[in-house]
Parts: structure tokens; C-alpha cells; sequence
């Protein structure tokens, strides 16, 4: 297929988008499905086909994450009438009442139908005159909302992930066509340089760099990897995005595998994501049968296709040289770099590994280009950072914001405070890899350098918040129990070094500690991050060496208190 | 050639070469415990960390290639720290019974708590996997010493090419098993031993060697293995002039480090009272010679039906120069009246290519048949 | 037991399609070795496969995985062990996973697994005696926001407390013996 017939596919969704009177779109991601929202789309459906209304009057839409995940299931509505409406915590009951109170009940057509139908006729009758719903209504004008910048997330909650033609519509598959017809790879990788965009997997390495590099290799085979690992607990933004945008990430793989010249790509994801797996896959084989994939890429002489691997609950698995072992079947252990994989990667082979949310980005810069993306952000870090927002807060569940935004913007305006009389804590960003940021650096700007400096890293992008309840002392020792089940036990340091780390936390939790044990501890996470042969051996004493930096006195007075009488 | 400095010293490499594996060859000790310079590099003992200019960290020498103007520090106060941090660690995961190990003396990890003034743990003591698996007649599997360097798994992988043990497991669980930690006869194993030799600690140790003695009380012994004419180059470790057990040495110029299950485990008959050490003449054949006062008639039982025949009732010992005479005298009769071809001449894959050679030269133009073969045919 | 084997021995005389060896999961397996040509890359793929259709792996499953892929046995079980979605003995008929990752871990999953395991007398990661309910944790099912978070065959449930797991629990279990009591004539 061409690109002219792909735009006339796009234009034929727009124009029968564009006919319905109204939307309803209902969120069916993994936050939303578990608090109902398969009932919800369905009460949807059913109420919509009961209102037996004029055609093209009323659409259900099946969408990704609209953000608020813990008020979900989410419904938005948008009406040709006025200004898109978000309802919270859609049961049954509130989405027959959202259906009585937007779409006109028709005229039965046919006297004959089920009870069922009539049943639910009454119902709506009823529901309409039910009051309360302005209470689930969600303001959009809220912090939650107006803070966020969203690029990567701009047509997640918008398009139906299993339908290409959506993403057709919201501009899919452009910047494809734009670079397969205009740029040279090495034009495209001079953008995504200047873009400074930095890998969003969490060492942010310059993206445009490590496309060179792969790019410049010189091999008649080469591979692209998309990472979709996302080990971190507490993190999900990669799994949103594969699984409520499929075709944003295949894109940005597309136009990485063409600018490096690689022929064939993996999406390893993990195993615990079957949501996602299913949608990439439909996704590939999609976008195969429309000539996006495959040979000769829409009409142009590039060859390129992508299959599926699936992880096997191994967190070091995303380390790009433990993935490569894994999607060769072998042990997910890392080996030694250099050789990097840009230079050795799948079966020695010159291979490009970037994370989900790098290669989402990858379509928008294309389309804005990199001086407009290169506006946003620090000066050192780019773009906007997705978070999976979780833990103590009123409002959790996915956003996007400008890098350089303060982590007290998030907590308090986006994440509106810790409930109750709790108070805040610290913010645990980088998942295991991480850091806790105690209330005094809270003005912090969220970037690449300033985590870092904190003890803490940007890592995948799960923020989870902490309130006074916690005990920091445990929350290390939950982080290392972590690593001690996480390590892959290759390397001295890692295998035995966390061991001996998480007893020594132990003993001072079980209030057996000493006054030196917490030099011992110190010392004994200094050696195992400078000997480690991997970056999870190299941060996995980062949980316990910020909590001992901001919150050492937890450590002493559990040590104290314990003194012999 | 590529040249680099390492510890203030000039030293050339050719392209392709690791820093640890040209340390080694210009006499720079590097401590190490999981690299073999057979085997592909892991990476995992971190024991052989080095300072590289303009490096943030120290990083492992095993897998740092070569390149020009490469600086290399392998000695100093951070290095020495960290090193004996690591060892710490290892430590801690290891029994301290040296005092009844038999390792003691040949134990690399001993040697470098030794260099680097290791008494004992300063953390936890905590012992991963306390497996014992004495399954086999051949070694003793005793995971409680283990280091998990991996040196086994590629030996028995890469050379050996069999590939009957792995990693199993993951973290600090992890150890090296057989499928379902099962006995080492159920696997592929072919029990040559190699994964023995190479074990850096008493992990794998060979079962002859259990009770006889400390390293230090052996004699050793170079040899050329007798069992085929490859001609491998392995070492007796005795003790009192009896096997202890047999290695290879790593100098040996046809077979390296490496050993068949032949060489290594199937040497019990030299101390066998059975083996043969000088030509016997049967009874009546020396009686008839004068050799033997004697008379003595083969008895009318089949040799097979006497249970345990001793060797001294049907023959007697003679010298060399007796039994020579003896069998030259007899060929050349038999030749002489029966002509050549009632000759033949077997050989063994236990001679060398040369001694094979000889023989079949005798034979052929000696004797003058071409009745030869050999057993390696069978 | 005798019945179906029986019918599955006559299926087999009649439909030339059964798997050799009697058991139709095999062809799930054999599909999947099929679909990579028998490349040993496939090895997680097929493991896979073989978790999702036998519920766990018996060696025997692995020494045929490991002559069908020729990859060696010790490899195939090494690999097996390193990653934790692979079980080596049967599930309970009823499975309940809690999220151990960090926003189910502050908002007290803990206290859901620990009751847990207490009230059905089954220590974590194992089954109860009459196999009917496997108490399993997993690390972060990314179902962060509503967190802690629980999964009963398959059925996510978010917000959870150890009264109401256990009370969900409880009623899937209780249905699980009326079966039991319908079932049994008398």
C-alpha cells in the first residue's frame, strides 16, 4: 500500500468520525478494566442500542488511559454541542444515567423487541431523572489536567487501540511517510540528535547518539529492540502506551529501523502484560496487511518487519544485554559492555535498544520537528516525562509533564496532597533503582541531572508517594528484598553484596543493630554500586543510601532505642 | 600491534587481545577467579578490576579490549579495597574449613584471602546452597564451596562441547546443576573431568583425592598418558609413590588443561597386584627351554572355568632379552616354514603414530605380509 | 480416569490428527516449535507455550522440549529456573496473585498476603493439601492506581483489604464444595 492510499484510509475515518452527532468513549485499560470498566463499555452499549436513536448519532468508543486512574473507569464524552465531559467511576448504574442524559431516547422502531430492551428503556427513563451525576463530572480545567503537556500521551484516551484507521485519523502513520519520502537516514538521525531527546528507559542516554552509532555500523543485518521490560513495581506508562497506542510505538520503530538501517525488530515485552502483548501483536499484523510492514514499506524499496517476544518475570531482563540473551532464548544475564550493542547486539549483531516511551516520542518529533520539541524542557533533558503517579496520594494514575517541572507541582496540584491526616513523606522515583526525596527538595526541577544529584534516578518513571505512616528503614529493606530476588547471581558484588545488605537492614530493623553497622551498611552500598557489572547491581543500594541520606535519624533511633540498659 | 602501559610499563598487543589476558603473558599479576584464557570471558568474579585513564570507575580487566594508549593501573589503594571488599563478600558465602579441606594449598580463593589479609568475614557469615552430591565413582560435587565463577559450565560447554551442567536458578540461590539437580550419570556427563580441573575451589573435587592427604604432601609426576597416541601431557599427584589423582598441566604442548575420562580417572591399575611389569613364558614352553625344572602340563580345565586364575601357576617370569629371543625365534620358524602370510600383525591405538608406524614396517617388509590392522578399526 | 482414557485412546484411532502420545497439549507445543522452525531462539517462547497449556513444567515436558529444539537438557532447565513465570508443580484450582509492587506494598499488601495465608492455612507461593487454592505474589501487576491490588483467577480486584480478599476468597471456595455436594449422589 501506498502512502496516498493510506491517506485516503485516514481521510474515510475522519469523514465517519465527524458524522456522529456524539462519542462515548470509555476507557479499557488494565487500571480501568480492573475497577469494571468491561461492564461499564458494555451498560454503554446496551443503553446506546436501546435508545434506538437516528443514525449517526451515537458512537461507543472503546479507548486507552485518560490519566485519573484511580477514580476509573473513565468515560469521556464528546459532544458536537459543547466541551468534552469526563465521567468518574462509571458502575452500571451512572453510565445508563450519562447515556439517559446525552443521547435522545428515539422512537422504538420496532414494537417487537426483547424484554431486554424495554427493560433497559425504563431504566434510562428512570436514570434521567436521577440526580448526582454532576458529581462524577471531572473538571478539566483541575491541576490534574492543566499541568500536563501531553506529546507522547496526545492521542491516548482518543483513539481506539485496535483500530489502525483511528490512529489514521489522529495523523498515524505521517511522519512515516514523511521520512520514507523526504529525509535520509542520516537526516533523521541528525533530528532526533537535535531534538535532545534522551532515553526515557532511565539512564537517559542521547537518543539521536545511539541511532548514529547503530547507523554507522557497517552490517548487512542489523536490529531494532523495542524494550517493554517495564520491571519497575510501581511503573505502568509502558504499558499503557503499548497497550492503548500500539501503532504511535510501531511507528517510532519503524522510522528508527529506516534511520539505522535495520531490517528486522522485536518488541520484548513482559510476560506479565498480556493486554499489551495482544495489542502490539494485532497491531503488527495489522500494519502488515496494509503494506506498513513487511516488504517495501509503503511502496518505498525498505524492508522491514517485527515480531513479539515475551518476558518471563526477570527484572534484569531490562538491561539491554540481559534482553538480548533473553530474546535469544538463552538466561536473561547480562554480560560485560563494551562490546555495546549498537556494535554486538542480537546474535552479534549491530542492534538499536530503546524503551517504549522513546521510540513514542519518536512520531511527534518527526511531526513538530526538533526545534519545537527541543523548546520544551530543561536544557539538558528535553521533552516531557510520562510518570505512573501511585502510592499516598488523592489523585494517582498516569501524566505527562514538561521535564523541569518541580516535584511539588506534581504531589500537590497534579496529585492534589496525601489523603487524610497522613502527611507527605518523601517521593520515591526510579522504582528499585531509586531514590526517596524527603519534603526539602520538593522544588526540585525533574530532570535527568537533578535526580541524580538527589541519589535517585529518573529511572522508567514510576513516582511513588510516601506518607509519615511508612517507615523508611523498611521501605529500604523492601526495595532490597527486591534486588536479592531480582539479581541473576553472575556477578560477586550483586548476588552476595544485597544478601548482606538486607541482613544488615534486618538487624537494625529487628532493633539488633549497632552503632557502626550503619558506617558497615554505608560502606558495603558504596562497594557493591562501584563493582556491580550491571545497572541493577550498580543502583540497587540507591533505595538504601538516600533513605540513609535524608533520613538517617530513623536508622539511629532504631539503633538507640535498643541500647543496653 | 597495539600498544598500551600498564602499570607504567610499555607493552604491545596484538589487535583482539584483553588487557588481563596481556597482563597475565608479561608477568602482571591480576587477580582472578572466574577467567580461563580457553573460555569466553563472564565478567562475574570482578576480582580483576583495574584503573583505566579517564575511566570514572575501575572496570574488569578480563573483558577490556586492547586499544592504543590505553593506561592501565592494576595495583593501588581503591583497587586493593574494593578487591578485598569482594573477597569479603565471596567469604562470607564460603565455609572457612581449611584446616580440613584438601584444597588447602591449590585453593585460588585462599590465596587471595592470604594476599589480601582475609582472616575471616566481617559480615553475615550465610551459605547459599548446601547440596552434597557424591553421585558418581569419578568427583564429589560439594556446592557449599562453590563460587558460582562458572568456569565448569564453559569448559563442559565450550570445549567439551557437552554441556551437562548450567546455571540453575537465579541470585544468590543459584547453582550449578545437572537438569533437576539430578545425579551426574542421568546427565550427558562423559566424566572427563575437565570442569574438576579448572574448579577454582574444592567445589568439584576428584572422590580418590578425599583422605589422602594435603597438597603440600604431594609429589608430582609428568608424564605422557598411555591410553592412545595422542599424547597428552598429564601430571600424577602422588603421595608415598601411589596415585593421588591425575591432572593436566597447562603447559602441556598437544592437550593444554584438558583430559579424557581415560587420563584422568582410569590410572586404578597401576597399583593393581594384576598388572603385568615383566614378559611371562608359559610352564611347559619353559621347562622345555630349561628355564624351568619344572615339568608342567596345561591342565584339561578351561582357563575360563577357574575363578580367579593366578598367573603364577601357569607362567614364570623371565627378562626381556629371554622373551625377545623367544618370540623372534618363533616367528622366524613359523615364517620359514609356513610362509609370510601365516602372519599377522594387530596393532593399538595406545602406541603412537611413530610406534604404529614401525610396526607396520616390520610387518609388511620385516615379515613380508600385508596381514596388519589395528584396533581402532574393531 | 478410566473412561476418558479409553475415549482418548479410541479419538485416536480415528482421527489421525491426535498427538502421538495421547495428550492433545502437545500440539500446542508442537505449534509453537513449528511457528519459530525449530530454532533454539524459540526455547522462552516454547516454555511459554508449555506453561500455558500443562499449568506447569514436569521434567519430562523439558527433556522434550529439549530433544524437539536441540538444545542441551541442562540448558533447557537452567533457563526454565531463571525466570519466575515458570512453575514446577501444579497450580490449586483456584489461584489468588497479590501484587507485591511498591504502591501495593505502602498501601499494606503485606497484611493481605500474611492474612491470607494464615485463614487458608497455605504458606505464599503454594498450594493448599487438596489443591484447590494456590496463594501466589507477583511483582507489580501495573495496576498501580488502585492499588493494593489482588487477582482471583484471573479477575483483577483493586482497593483491596485482608477482610475482603479473604472474604472473596471465601465465597469461590464455598462454591467450590457445593459443586462438591450436587456432584456426589445421595
Amino acid at each position: 500500500m501506498t502512502l496516498e492510499k493510506l491517506e485516503k484510509m485516514a481521510q474515510r475515518e475522519r469523514e465517519r468520525q465527524e458524522k456522529f452527532e456524539r462519542r462515548v468513549f470509555c476507557c479499557i485499560s488494565t487500571a480501568c478494566l480492573s475497577a469494571g470498566a468491561g461492564r461499564t463499555i458494555n451498560a454503554l452499549q446496551e443503553a446506546v442500542d436501546a435508545c434506538q436513536c437516528k443514525e449517526n448519532d451515537v458512537e461507543v468508543v472503546q479507548t486507552g488511559c485518560m490519566g485519573l486512574c484511580s477514580r476509573g473507569p473513565l468515560v469521556r464524552v464528546e459532544d458536537k454541542s459543547g466541551e468534552p465531559i469526563i465521567y468518574a467511576d462509571v458502575d452500571i448504574d451512572v453510565s445508563q444515567q450519562i447515556i439517559a442524559k446525552h443521547v435522545p431516547m428515539g422512537k422504538l422502531k420496532d414494537e417487537s423487541v426483547s424484554e431486554d430492551v424495554q427493560e433497559i428503556r425504563e431504566k434510562l427513563k428512570k436514570a434521567r431523572r436521577r440526580k448526582g451525576l454532576e458529581q462524577r463530572i471531572l473538571d478539566t480545567n483541575a491541576p490534574f489536567f492543566a499541568k500536563q503537556e501531553k506529546i507522547v500521551l496526545q492521542n491516548v484516551g482518543h483513539v481506539d487501540p485496535e483500530k489502525l484507521e483511528d490512529y489514521l485519523a489522529h495523523g498515524g502513520y505521517s511522519a512515516l511517510g514523511h521520512v520514507l519520502q523526504n529525509m535520509t537516514p542520516e537526516e533523521i538521525c541528525d533530528e532526533i540528535l537535535r531534538s535532545g531527546l534522551r532515553g526515557r528507559g532511565g539512564a537517559g542516554f542521547p537518543t539521536g547518539m545511539k541511532w548514529n552509532f547503530v547507523r554507522k555500523e557497517e552490517s548487512s543485518t542489523k536490529y531494532v529492540v523495542v524494550n517493554g521490560d517495564e520491571g519497575d513495581p510501581g511503573a505502568y506508562m509502558d504499558r499503557t502506551m503499548m497497550e492503548d497506542n500500539p501503532h504511535q510505538v510501531l511507528e517510532g520503530m519503524i522510522i528508527a529501523a529506516y534511520a539505522v538501517g535495520a531490517s528486522y525488530g522485536y518488541f520484548y515485552i513482559r510476560g506479565e502484560y498480556p493486554i499489551a502483548v495482544d495489542r502490539i501483536r494485532r497491531a503488527i499484523r495489522t500494519a502488515r496487511r496494509n503494506g506498513i510492514l513487511g516488504k517495501n514499506v509503503l511502496g518505498t524499496d525498505f524492508n522491514f518487519n517485527a515480531a513479539v517476544r515475551i518476558g518471563a518475570g526477570a527484572f534484569v531482563c531490562g538491561e539491554e544485554t540481559a534482553l538480548i540473551h533473553s530474546v535469544e532464548g538463552k538466561r536473561g544475564m547480562p554480560r560485560m559492555r563494551p562490546p555495546y550493542p549498537s556494535t554486538s547486539g542480537l546474535w552479534g549483531k549491530p542492534t538499536l535498544i530503546n524503551n517504549v516511551e522513546t521510540m513514542a516520542n519518536i512520531p511527534p518529533i518527526i511531526n513538530g520537528g526538533a526545534d519545537w520539541y527541543s523548546r520544551i524542557g530543561t536544557e539538558k533533558s528535553k521533552g516531557t516525562k510520562v510518570f505512573a503517579l501511585a502510592g499516598q496520594l488523592t489523585n494517582t494514575g498516569l501524566i505527562e509533564v514538561p521535564m523541569g517541572i518541580t516535584l511539588r507541582e506534581i504531589i500537590y496540584d497534579i496529585g492534589n496532597d496525601v489523603p487524610g491526616d497522613a502527611e507527605f513523606k518523601a517521593a520515591q522515583t526510579g522504582g528499585p533503582s531509586g531514590g526517596c526525596i524527603p519534603a526539602e527538595h520538593l522544588d526540585t526541577p525533574v530532570d535527568y541531572e537533578n535526580l541524580n544529584k538527589l541519589g535517585s534516578i529518573m529511572g522508567s518513571g514510576g513516582l511513588v508517594i510516601i506518607d509519615s505512616t511508612t517507615s523508611m528503614p523498611e521501605f529500604a529493606h523492601f526495595f532490597m528484598d527486591f534486588c536479592v530476588d531480582e539479581s541473576c547471581g553472575k556477578c560477586v558484588p550483586c548476588r552476595v553484596g544485597t544478601v548482606q545488605i538486607r541482613t544488615l537492614l534486618e538487624k537494625i530493623i529487628d532493633g539488633r543493630g549497632e552503632p557502626e553497622d550503619l558506617n558497615k551498611l554505608e560502606a558495603l552500598c558504596h562497594i557493591v554500586k562501584a563493582t556491580s557489572l550491571c545497572g541493577l547491581g550498580q543502583s540497587a543500594p540507591n533505595p538504601v543510601l538516600s533513605t540513609l541520606r535524608f533520613f538517617r535519624e530513623e536508622y539511629q533511633t532504631l539503633i538507640s532505642s535498643q541500647e543496653p540498659t | 600491534m597495539i600498544t598500551l602501559t600498564i602499570d607504567e610499563k610499555k607493552i604491545e598487543a596484538p589487535p583482539g587481545t584483553h588487557v588481563l589476558q596481556v597482563a597475565l603473558a608479561n608477568g602482571i599479576e591480576i587477580p582472578h577467579l572466574c577467567y580461563h584464557p580457553e573460555l569466553s570471558v563472564s565478567g562475574g568474579c570482578r576480582l580483576c578490576i583495574v584503573e583505566v585513564e579517564g575511566y570514572p570507575e575501575p572496570v574488569p580487566s578480563c573483558g577490556l579490549a586492547c586499544t592504543d594508549g590505553l593506561v592501565i593501573t592494576t595495583h593501588g589503594e581503591r583497587l586493593h579495597e574494593l578487591r578485598k571488599n569482594v573477597l569479603d563478600l565471596l567469604i562470607s558465602d564460603h565455609p572457612l574449613d581449611c584446616l580440613i579441606c584438601e584444597k588447602a594449598g591449590d585453593c585460588l580463593l585462599q590465596q587471595y584471602a592470604y594476599e589480601y589479609g582475609i582472616k575471616e568475614t566481617t559480615y553475615t557469615p550465610t551459605i547459599s546452597s548446601t547440596l552434597y552430591q557424591d553421585d558418581n565413582p569419578f568427583f564429589i560435587r560439594d556446592h557449599q564451596y562453590c563460587i558460582l565463577c562458572g568456569l565448569c559450565v564453559r569448559i563442559c560447554d565450550e570445549i567439551v562441547g557437552v554441556h551437562a551442567i548450567d546455571f540453575a536458578k537465579r541470585g544468590f540461590e543459584s547453582n550449578i546443576a545437572t537438569p533437576y539437580d539430578g545425579p551426574m550419570i542421568e546427565s550427558t556427563c562423559v566424566f572427563c573431568g575437565n570442569c574438576v580441573q579448572v574448579c577454582p575451589t574444592a567445589a568439584l573435587m576428584p572422590v580418590s583425592r578425599k583422605n589422602k592427604g594435603r597438597e603440600w604432601e604431594l609429589d608430582r609426576k609428568t608424564t605422557i598418558c598411555g591410553y592412545c597416541g595422542v599424547g597428552c601431557q598429564l601430571e600424577y599427584a602422588l603421595k608415598e609413590g601411589e596415585i593421588v589423582y591425575a591432572q593436566a598441566s597447562p603447559d602441556g604442548p598437544v592437550n593444554g588443561e584438558l583430559l579424557c575420562t581415560k587420563g584422568r580417572y582410569g590410572w586404578d591399575f597401576a597399583h593393581s597386584p594384576e598388572r603385568l611389569t615383566r614378559p611371562l613364558i608359559r610352564r611347559d614352553l619353559a621347562y622345555e627351554l630349561g628355564l624351568s625344572s619344572e615339568a608342567w602340563e596345561q591342565p584339561d580345565t578351561s582357563p575360563l572355568a577357574v575363578k580367579q586364575p593366578k598367573i603364577e601357576d601357569d607362567f614364570i617370569a623371565v627378562d626381556w632379552e629371554t622373551a625377545l629371543d623367544l618370540v623372534a625365534s618363533r616367528l622366524a620358524a613359523t615364517v620359514s616354514e609356513h610362509g609370510p602370510d601365516s602372519v599377522m600383525g594387530l596393532s593399538s591405538a595406545r602406541c603412537t603414530n611413530e610406534e604404529n608406524y614401525l610396526f607396520q614396517k616390520f610387518i609388511r617388509v620385516g615379515i613380508g605380509t600385508n596381514n596388519v590392522d589395528h584396533c581402532a578399526r574393531l | 480416569m478410566k473412561n476418558s482414557s479409553e475415549s482418548q485412546a479410541n479419538k485416536k484411532h480415528f482421527n489421525s490428527s491426535d498427538h502421538p502420545s495421547g495428550d492433545e497439549r502437545f500440539k500446542v507445543i508442537d505449534r509453537t516449535m513449528k511457528r519459530f522452525d525449530f530454532e533454539k531462539d524459540a526455547l522462552l517462547e516454547v516454555l511459554h507455550a508449555t506453561q500455558e497449556s500443562f499449568g506447569f513444567l514436569s521434567n519430562d515436558l523439558l527433556i522434550y522440549i529439549s530433544s524437539q529444539l536441540r538444545v542441551p537438557l541442562s540448558q533447557v532447565y537452567g533457563v526454565a529456573t531463571f525466570y519466575h513465570s515458570f512453575t514446577f508443580e501444579p497450580l490449586g484450582k483456584h489461584n489468588c496473585i497479590i501484587c507485591t509492587g511498591t504502591a501495593c506494598h505502602v498501601k499494606g499488601s503485606a497484611t493481605i498476603t500474611q492474612a491470607l495465608s494464615e485463614q487458608f492455612e497455605v504458606p505464599i507461593g503454594k498450594t493448599t493439601e487438596d489443591g484447590l487454592f494456590s496463594l501466589t505474589t507477583a511483582r507489580c501487576l501495573g495496576s498501580c492506581g488502585l492499588a493494593p491490588v489482588a487477582v482471583l483467577d484471573g479477575e483483577v480486584h483493586g482497593r483491596q483489604s485482608p477482610q475482603s480478599t479473604i472474604s472473596l476468597v471465601k465465597d469461590i471456595l464455598a462454591r467450590e464444595t457445593e459443586v462438591l455436594e450436587q456432584g456426589e449422589p445421595g
